[in-house]
């Protein structure tokens, strides 16, 4: 409590400006290009930024991480939530003027899941889209919200396949050229034209770099990964950053070297996940043993979080574990994190070879899966379900002691292991008026408008 | 005037414990008696209380002795280090509520029991000093309101997507009836509109839309009825009052693409002004009125004698201001709000003799930025939309007294 009450005054300034409603209010102008710079893959899912600026889902979650309509106006289950009717909103049409319809929203929900879908069919009926599904789905609707399902156009109506991105945000792709996505505003989007008339995302930017661009006026929105967090507060950066914006894990697989759930949880007992946050995250992290974060479920202390390393070779006892592969995906603190991790596993015994890149021959992969909803029951089951896993067949959401009680038998798995809640953070430059961050700390661009705007 | 002001924000904190204190731990306390005696059953226990949460240290007490009355009820006594069973109870919270959590570790094995409690409501406190501006919450809501009078026995309020009417109950104003507004064309990402009373009912105004209605009609008691249709006609400019000669209506042509209105005006001021976001009328020494104007260029001008010129001493204004007959004074003060370079959005009165505007108050802090503000029917208070987080907004009724 006392080390998150710290975090809290160490970012103390972030939190201010990520809260969008603390200053004062002059009206959004519109116009102008906003510059935007990025170390990554503006087209990645789950952090990428540009896919929300050009494609929606069937519903979304608002700036508060509750849930609510998008292309879909309403929706109901039967059968137990083995069906599920979303009735699309009338009127919308894509970026090139196809009229969204059902048929087209199927086509691109099967191209999202490629055959690993929630669901077991999805069809057209009408002006509405139907899910069924073998096993239960309680939470589809949240799960639809999430970066996996964004809606694009994947055949136009004469049959053609678009050559880019065409969605019904309210960006549209006008180009690429020399490192720069080209974004412009979508007049007929249709929750309201961006205020912003076009976005240059320049991507593959080194952060310093980012934040020299800033510094010169070329840039208006940089990154500012966890690690410097502080750093960009000492440099009296104007920051906005959401705080627990996602979860670093480690997923072990319980399918090859690590089969064995005696080998996992000796593996979660010898992380320092302590250390991972004060060294490696600059102190900037919260460590955490659970899914859902303190201020989502209030029972996280439940789970600790302390390194026992006793336990870890209690557990282990005699086992013996061949090398295992431990993958990162994510810039230099990912993978000082996985080398970090790997010396915590030889101190338990566990000989650990790590890799920069995502490998399908990982026994152990870390990632930082982002956190898009405030809902305890709709965060649980996105998180299981961005972590590789299958949710739980019995789910008990109706009150919070069967919230926590699903959360507690999914971890005792150890397939996942919770690490640390990590923020989320950006740098605006002066032209730049309220820039807000969803709960996931993903930037809402059609949001911002610039002061000079013409 | 310092003196003044900290002397308010004292009885704001003072308000602010008034509403505290009464938190009501017995329910929950027993609650979370029972699930522990359903767990354990009759025996001894040793009982630990910890304190995450918001709740005031001195309240922990209180609740440890209201848990061990209620445990006692249920067979269960609280006893020192010799018993083997051990109860944890933490009291935390998440964003949403308050939760208590119970370990009862018996021997190897823990079980968990949990209940939960509303969150406090949140509090606020207002400030002010010169023409002394006094705010009060009507209505906290989920959605935006633009625009709300009085009509019948309620307030009819006016949402981005639909038109509510409140009725007044013991426990506040709560929503008797609703009519959705179907958009004619994409929505603005800056929604505003215009609602007043006309004869028999209301009409509104939104991004290309306008909507009459009535409450109270035939349907019964607590009813709305509201018709709306794609429409450009300009929108009423609310604060027309008893200020204007005349009588006659000032409307504005809004683009409703947008968030400004164009700056076409009927009937003409004698004067091409330029697209604005706000406009007021000012009632002047000599007689009449002029049109303040504030530019989507952040300029405030006033339209005087058919010709428009700037306004000095705005530059800490926001895009929101309306005009409001307070008898202090000069009679009648501009409320602006506080631009986006301010700390915390405020509210302040202002006087313009001239050209100059000369502020008549202390700034008003508001809980959030200030999305919507229009004049009472009265003319002599204001309402104040304030966005106090990103799913909750209130409506606040703000008016003044004389030093």
């Amino acid at each position: 409590m006392l080390r998150r009450a710290a975090i809290s005054c160490g970012v103390l300034l972030a939190l201010l400006t990520a809260a969008p409603h603390v200053f004062g209010r002059t009206r959004p102008s519109y116009g102008g290009t906003l510059h935007v710079e990025i170390a990554g893959d503006p087209w990645q899912h789950g952090t990428g930024i540009a896919r929300r600026m050009v494609m929606d889902g069937l519903t979304d979650f608002d700036a508060a991480g509750m849930l609510q309509s998008a292309l879909a106006v309403n929706w109901k289950s039967d059968n137990n939530n083995h069906r599920w009717q979303f009735q699309l909103r009338p009127g919308v049409v894509f970026q090139d003027g196809t009229p969204l319809s059902a048929a087209n929203v199927v086509a691109a929900l099967n191209a999202d899941c490629d055959g690993h879908c929630p669901w077991t069919a999805v069809r057209a009926v009408a002006s509405s889209v139907v899910f069924t599904g073998e096993a239960a789905m309680p939470n589809l609707p949240a799960l639809l919200a999430s970066d996996e399902f964004l809606i694009a156009l994947t055949v136009k109506p004469d049959g053609s396949t678009p050559g880019g991105n065409i969605g019904t945000g309210p960006f549209r792709l006008t180009g690429f050229t020399n490192g720069v996505l080209q974004l412009g505003a979508n007049e007929n989007c249709w929750r309201g034209r961006p205020f912003v008339d076009a976005v240059e995302i320049r991507v593959h930017r080194a952060v310093r770099d980012q934040w020299l661009d800033l510094s010169v006026g070329r840039a208006d929105v940089v990154e500012i990964p966890p690690e410097m967090l502080r750093q960009a507060l000492q440099q009296r950066l104007n920051v906005v950053a959401v705080q627990e914006a996602q979860l670093l894990e480690l997923h072990a697989d319980g399918t090859g070297a690590l089969a064995n759930p005696m080998l996992r949880g000796a593996i979660a007992n010898a992380v320092d996940r302590a250390a991972l946050a004060d060294v490696i995250f600059q102190k900037q992290a919260e460590a955490t043993a659970s899914l859902l974060p303190e201020n989502v479920s209030g029972y996280a202390f439940l789970f600790p979080t302390g390194r026992n390393m006793d336990e870890a070779h209690r557990i282990r006892g005699g086992l013996n574990a061949p090398p295992l592969l431990l993958s990162s995906d994510g810039g230099a603190a990912m993978q000082l994190a996985a080398q970090r991790i790997a010396l915590n596993l030889k101190e338990a015994g566990f000989n650990v070879q790590t890799t920069a890149a995502a490998s399908r021959h990982a026994d152990l992969e870390l990632h930082a899966l982002p956190m898009e909803s405030r809902n305890p029951a709709d965060l649980l089951v996105l998180l299981i379900r961005a972590s590789g896993e299958a949710a739980p067949q019995e789910l008990s959401f109706a009150s919070i002691t069967g919230l926590y009680k699903t959360e507690r038998d999914f971890l005792a798995s150890h397939s996942v292991i919770p690490l640390l809640d990590l923020p989320r953070a950006y740098a605006t430059g002066p032209r730049v008026r309220e820039l807000k961050l969803g709960v996931d700390g993903a930037p809402d661009i059609a949001e911002a408008s610039l002061e000079d705007a013409p | 005037m310092r003196h003044f002001g900290m002397a308010v924000i004292f009885v704001g904190m003072q308000l602010q414990f008034a509403w505290a204190a009464p938190e009501p731990w017995d329910g929950p306390a027993a609650k979370l008696a029972e699930q522990v005696a359903g767990i354990m059953g009759p025996g001894q226990v040793r009982l630990a209380v910890e304190n995450r949460s918001t709740i005031a240290a001195g309240d922990v007490s209180a609740i440890r002795g209201l848990l061990e009355q209620d445990l006692k009820a249920h067979g269960i006594t609280v006893s020192g280090a010799e018993s083997a069973n051990i109860l944890q109870v933490t009291l935390s919270e998440n964003a949403r509520e308050r939760l208590w959590v119970a370990e009862v570790v018996q021997g190897n094995e823990t079980q968990v029991a949990m209940v939960t409690l509303p969150a406090v409501p949140a509090t606020r406190t207002a400030h002010a000093g010169g023409v002394a501006l006094l705010s009060e919450t009507v209505l906290v809501t989920d959605k935006p309101v633009l625009g709300m009078i009085e009509s019948g026995s309620g307030l009819v309020a006016l949402e981005p997507e639909q038109i509510v009417y409140f009725l007044r109950w013991p426990n506040g104003w709560t929503p008797s009836a609703h009519s959705a507004i179907v958009q004619q064309r994409p929505m603005v990402r800056d929604p505003r509109g215009v609602l007043e009373s006309v004869s028999g009912g209301f009409a509104a105004w939104l991004p290309g839309e306008t909507c009459t209605g009535q409450t109270d009609s035939v349907a019964g008691a607590g009813s709305l009825i509201a018709q709306c249709a794609g429409s450009d006609d300009p929108w009423s400019i609310a604060e027309i009052g008893p200020v204007v000669t005349g009588g006659a209506q000032l409307k504005a042509f809004y683009n409703a693409r947008r968030n400004f209105f164009t700056g076409v005006v009927t009937p003409s001021v004698g004067v091409e002004l330029p697209p604005f976001y706000s406009a007021a009328l000012v009632p002047r020494a000599v007689g009449g009125a002029a049109l303040l104007v504030g530019g989507t260029d952040g300029k405030v001008q006033l339209v005087e004698n058919n010709a428009l010129r700037p306004v000095s001493g705005t530059r800490d204004w926001g895009s929101d201001f309306v005009s409001m007959t307070t008898g202090c004074g000069l009679g009648a003060q501009v409320i602006a709000s506080s631009s986006g370079a301010a700390a915390t959005d405020s509210l302040r009165a202002y006087e313009l003799p001239a050209l100059e505007a000369i502020p008549a108050s202390a700034p008003l802090a508001m809980d959030g930025p200030v999305m919507a503000m229009w004049v009472g029917s009265d003319n002599k208070s204001v309402y104040v939309t304030v966005q106090r987080s990103a799913d909750q907004y209130e409506v606040d009724r703000v008016t003044a007294s004389c030093n």
